[in-house]
């Protein structure tokens, strides 16, 4: 008797397994648009170019329609007191570090979204709502996103931001590479007001290449490191430094695209359904001791 | 045979011909010759040799003289919500002077005329050649680092007039006036006190106005290649006029300021004390006060331009070659002589030549002695 329902229950749930493995092949077909365009675009970010007068941060906001306030406003330097992080309401900021090599001067570093080739929001997104687009931009669909906020755990430059303080409708926030203004042709809106062009934009392999000439010109300047050009699996947005990106509060999330931590652990998971079937046989097994064990006791009294 | 000799002529033309278009030319290209004196460009073609301008002497080039520079020069190719920039040149270029001189702005200039920032750096930010700064950063890049360093801001406001400010100030002397607000003056202490680690003596007062008073030194002369803001800061108060500074750099960076005019081995004691050093006196240190005509003198104007100085003596004729009873003014000691006195020659009164001593009357007169008989009037106060 109780062979017979052991039997039965393998063959339901080999049966759910197949279903549910067949389900997973399909919704792969739908998975989130993830192109790695060769002429992808990208920005060399010159941090011992880089002056901190906080404009980009000002057409940022003006650009996503944030309230920015009044441009005179940003010269304050007092805001280079606290170390500030992108938020919901910014979404690129400025930070201030002591002087590097070679000059007496603070060291001022943009931070926004780096915009990975391999980005692990895109991968982590349950719903796709993420996508690495042609243009080389990571930009994400508010109508698709759930606000499950995995892409924020994902990321290992810990960009994205939640407005959590909106009661409907809280979006995930972070730098969109300006596509609506590139698709039209545009600069994005900080490379475009940048007074000493600290931010330059172009195709990200033209960029590489203007990074290594400038390390090479000026070694006395730079630091032979181009971060982005391999963090990650590589990003679009780029720096270059005159001391230790690390320094700079620039993580080290290592060569590898982030994408590995996370898919493997989501992948880990439910990989090919053999860990969760596995895990309700073992609970199923232990059900079914525990039942024989007590029908054994009930027939022994 | 006539056959023969027009083949013959051929052959001569041919050979003739070929010598001609295989004549030695001067390669250039190997001479010791930088390109970029003859060439603006960087890859000169037979169809595009882009050559320089000549005469070479009749053209601004980054050679030139900082004197010999425009005054102002107006920056208005990128007026846009601000009103052109007046940007002073000469005082600049005076200023690149202590530095890298022309070519810290002017860099990878050719040895030609001044090129135009424009001709490399092109006005829109969306461009082909994004390995160039475009005009805006061009220029924001060369003034903002030295600018930021003493005013500790990057306010727009330092050079540019906004547009709607600028309605009130319309000529190019009104605007001028505008931008000198944010000038700085130039820190000049007097007195400097360097705190060092010799052990035999620790401290070195270094009177800089003096210094340069006294030898007739230029900024140029000592500062090179320094940050503005040894001498130009915003944050600092322009009060001070006597400041301590504890020496961190190596021991021949410090010295080689000093040693350039002064012989400084087996001579520590000449700077380093263990107190606070007094001023230079020249009565105190070297016995003979200076009056009120020699305390305005560099030291040169007597000792000579060379180092270590000439010693003199105290006889005015050393050094006043010309001066005789015709030439020398008397009234300027404060006594103008009568007309019999200004005809003695000077040794009559001023014996052995010594005018610090007393005079004496005797030569001529009984029992007269100065002051108490006065060859003349008193016109001022006697020294």
């Amino acid at each position: 008797m109780s062979g017979s329902s052991r039997r039965d229950f393998l063959k339901t749930s080999a049966l759910i397994g197949a279903g549910i493995t067949g389900l997973s092949i399909s919704s792969a077909k739908a998975a989130p648009k993830n192109i790695l365009s060769e002429n992808r675009m990208g920005v060399l970010v010159d941090t011992t170019v880089c002056i901190g007068c906080r404009q980009c941060e000002w057409a940022c906001k003006e650009a996503h329609d944030l309230p920015a306030g009044n441009i005179a406003s940003y010269e304050n330097r007092e805001v280079f007191y606290n170390m500030r992080r992108p938020s919901e309401n910014a979404l690129t900021v400025v930070n201030q570090y002591s002087a590097g090599k070679g000059s007496d001067l603070p060291v001022d570093v943009k931070v926004q979204c780096m915009h990975c080739d391999h980005p692990a929001c895109v991968s982590a997104c349950i719903v796709g709502a993420l996508s690495k687009e042609e243009n080389g931009s990571v930009i994400w669909d508010t109508d698709k996103c759930i606000g499950c906020r995995y892409c924020m755990v994902a990321c290992p430059f810990q960009i994205p931001a939640f407005q959590y303080n909106k009661a409907l409708d809280p979006k995930i926030m972070k730098c969109d590479f300006c596509f609506e203004r590139t698709k039209e042709g545009k600069l994005p809106a900080c490379v475009e007001i940048c007074p000493v062009e600290a931010l330059t934009y172009g195709p990200r392999t033209e960029l590489i290449s203007i990074a290594k000439d400038r390390i090479k010109r000026d070694p006395d300047r730079y630091i032979d490191h181009i971060y982005g050009e391999k963090e990650a699996g590589g990003t679009a947005w780029m720096y270059l430094g005159n001391q230790e990106f690390a320094k700079l509060d620039f993580p080290e999330p290592g060569d590898k695209p982030a994408v590995g931590v996370s898919e493997s652990i989501q992948h880990g998971i439910f990989a090919y359904f053999v860990p969760p079937v596995s895990l309700y046989a073992l609970l199923g097994g232990i059900m079914w001791i525990n039942k024989h064990r007590k029908s054994s006791d009930e027939e022994e009294k | 045979m006539m056959k023969n000799i027009l083949t013959l002529i051929l052959f001569f033309a041919l050979y003739v011909s070929l010598i001609a278009q295989q004549s030695p030319k001067k390669n250039y290209s190997k001479l010791n010759i930088n390109c970029k004196t003859c060439h603006t460009c960087d890859v000169p073609t037979k169809t595009d040799p882009c050559l320089v301008t000549c005469p070479r002497d009749k053209m601004t080039t980054v050679y030139q003289s900082a004197d010999k520079t425009p005054e102002t020069i107006v920056l208005d190719q990128l007026v846009n919500s601000y009103g052109p920039v007046y940007f002073p040149h000469k005082a600049h270029a005076q200023m690149a002077e202590m530095g890298g001189g022309c070519e810290s702005c002017h860099h990878h200039n050719t040895s030609g005329p001044i090129l135009k920032c424009s001709s490399c750096h092109e006005t829109s930010r969306k461009r082909g050649d994004i390995g160039i700064p475009d005009l805006k950063a061009a220029y924001h890049r060369l003034c903002i680092d030295c600018h930021r360093e003493w005013s500790h801001n990057v306010s727009c406001n330092t050079c540019h007039v906004p547009k709607k400010d600028l309605k009130n100030v319309k000529d190019e002397k009104a605007q001028k006036k505008y931008y000198s607000k944010n000038y700085p003056i130039i820190l000049e202490p007097s007195k400097i006190v360097f705190k060092t680690n010799y052990e035999k003596g620790n401290l070195v007062t270094f009177y800089h106005n003096e210094h340069n008073n006294k030898f007739g030194l230029t900024c140029t002369s000592c500062h090179k290649n320094e940050s503005c803001a040894t001498c130009h800061d915003l944050s600092k108060n322009s009060n001070t006029k006597e400041k301590t500074i504890t020496v961190t750099k190596s021991n021949s960076d410090n010295h080689k300021k000093c040693s350039s005019c002064h012989q400084i081995e087996n001579n520590c004691s000449m700077c380093h004390q263990d107190k606070v050093a007094e001023p230079f006196n020249h009565g105190k240190q070297t016995g003979w006060a200076l009056n009120r005509f020699h305390i305005n003198l560099s030291c040169a104007a007597c000792h000579g331009e060379k180092l270590p100085y000439k010693k003199l003596d105290t006889k005015c004729i050393s050094c006043h070659k010309n001066w005789n009873n015709e030439t020398f003014k008397h009234s300027i000691t404060g006594l103008q002589l009568n007309e019999i006195h200004s005809q003695l020659s000077c040794e009559d009164c001023h014996t052995n030549n010594n005018y610090s001593a007393k005079t004496t009357c005797n030569g001529c007169h009984d029992n007269y002695s100065f002051p108490k008989q006065v060859p003349g009037k008193i016109v001022g106060k006697l020294n």
